[in-house]
């Protein structure tokens, strides 16, 4: 796959599961909690690909890359405004539908304006891109060091 | 070569200097962790080191306060050295810096709470201005060290050294106002339209979803809900973000780049970074079709009133 297809399904996996944190009713507190975790670790993830992998490779071919920098802030404060709500407030889905519209927001950007403009590096490259995007997506999935520090980002958002 | 031209050519040198971008994101990340920490009062409290309280950016009117007493301290430490300043000078030109870097510390963290939100070239010289700032931080910290020790000459040298930096500095942090506009009002402000003009169907509004519209070039956004609709201008004060791509949250308007929030019945930003307000329009709805008109807060001599256009 193309880098820009793997990053696509990956926003799809994201929105899939902002759509179904969305939909979820307060007495469903334990699968929020599951879902709520699950967004954390793929949100994570997958900023730290686009950080480490896509992003230094687009530079040149892109003018989007300080909005796309300043969308993964907002989405980041959003996530943790989200961590922060407890599961039975009522506030919790009015902040999981804004940290839906900024995600949308983001990956409307990148797969409509970025994303075509990363095709003038050239099949090979997005390709060979898209290899090195799955391995680090799949080693970070993996990754013990990822999962400590999922955990103690959780820890400290809840805390605070 | 001009004072003009060296610093010219210093700034062109500083916004192409792409290196910077490598250190520019940790610290953003280690502005943004520190915020974070702060829980629920991260966003009041960037808010108020925004300025949004204040109407305008806090920061350039807090630097006021290091530069002011830097420059008292380098007079007194000058009538000091040649003696012609008596024995108050010494104790006097120790306060002055003391209140100087007092004052650098709070403006380093306004500076770094604006700075988070700057793009590209901007962002470069935001990082110099701020390395430069904390550079004369130090010598002047280290001076006030030395003037407790009384080693009044050492001490003096450090907080001259300090001051031509300073200087140098806000240099840059001028450029970055009046150059690249940060914190300068990016919303489109013009008187027109002076009578309702139509700018979309009513048709196409749905509830509590923003439209994007034109108006002779301006952009506009409506935002519907119940029976009214609000219209206010498309171009965040902040950068020009595209508000049209906003979206709401509790019913006000939230600019997609770095999140400034405005009441869309008076424009007034809720949340920063943004500290000025959106134009506002009077929107009505005629035979179907949406219709704006500038909503003229003072009367201008060729304004169209209310009655005028009511009796039209």
């Amino acid at each position: 796959m193309k880098a820009d297809e793997v990053l696509t399904a990956h926003h799809d996996v994201l929105r899939g599961l902002l759509r179904d944190l969305a939909e979820t009713t307060a007495d469903e507190l334990e699968r929020r909690e599951q879902l709520r975790d699950r967004l954390l670790r793929e949100l994570e993830i997958h900023t730290q690909i686009e950080d480490e992998l896509f992003y230094p490779a687009v530079v040149d071919v892109s003018p989007l890359l300080s909005l796309a920098h300043a969308e993964h802030r907002q989405i980041d404060d959003q996530l943790a405004t989200v961590m922060r709500t407890a599961p039975d407030d009522p506030e919790f889905v009015v902040e999981v539908r804004m940290l839906e519209k900024t995600l949308r927001h983001h990956t409307m950007e990148e797969e409509q304006r970025m994303f075509p403009q990363s095709h003038a590096l050239g099949a090979e490259r997005l390709e060979e891109l898209g290899r090195q995007l799955e391995d680090r997506q799949r080693e970070l999935t993996r990754s013990g060091g990822m999962r400590l520090m999922i955990r103690l980002k959780r820890a400290v958002l809840r805390l605070v | 070569m001009t004072v003009r031209a060296v610093f010219e050519r210093v700034l062109r040198a500083v916004e192409r200097w792409e290196v910077l971008d490598a250190p520019s994101y940790p610290v953003e990340h280690g502005v943004s962790l520190t915020f974070l920490l702060t829980g629920r009062y991260a966003r009041p409290l960037q808010d108020v080191l925004h300025g949004v309280w204040l109407g305008h950016p806090l920061h350039p009117a807090l630097v006021t306060v290091p530069i002011g007493s830097w420059t008292t301290a380098l007079v007194l430490d000058v009538l000091d050295a040649t003696g012609r300043g008596g024995a108050g000078a010494r104790p006097a030109a120790r306060t002055a810096v003391r209140v100087g870097v007092a004052g650098a510390v709070a403006s380093a963290a306004t500076g770094l709470t604006d700075w988070q939100h700057a793009h590209d070239q901007a962002r470069r010289v935001g990082l110099v201005h701020a390395g430069l700032n904390s550079g004369a931080l130090a010598l002047y910290t280290w001076s006030l060290a030395d003037r407790a020790r009384g080693r009044a000459a050492r001490a003096r040298v450090t907080a001259a050294t300090g001051y031509a930096i300073t200087l140098g500095s806000a240099w840059l942090g001028g450029a970055l106002t009046y150059r690249h506009g940060m914190g300068t009002d990016h919303a489109a402000r013009s008187y027109e339209p002076r009578r309702f003009t139509d700018v979309a169907a009513a048709a196409d509004l749905r509830d509590g979803d923003p439209l994007p519209v034109d108006v002779d070039g301006m952009p506009v956004v409506l935002v519907a809900s119940g029976d009214t609709v609000h219209a206010v201008g498309g171009r965040c004060p902040h950068q020009a973000g595209p508000l049209g791509e906003g979206w709401l949250h509790r019913g006000e308007l939230v600019c997609p780049w770095h999140g400034s929030r405005f009441d869309l019945a008076t424009g007034e930003p809720t949340q920063g970074p943004s500290t000025a307000p959106l134009p506002c329009f009077d929107a009505r709805i005629r035979d179907g079709r949406v219709e704006v008109r500038r909503r003229a807060d003072w009367r201008t001599p060729t304004a169209v009133t209310a009655i005028q256009e009511a009796s039209r």
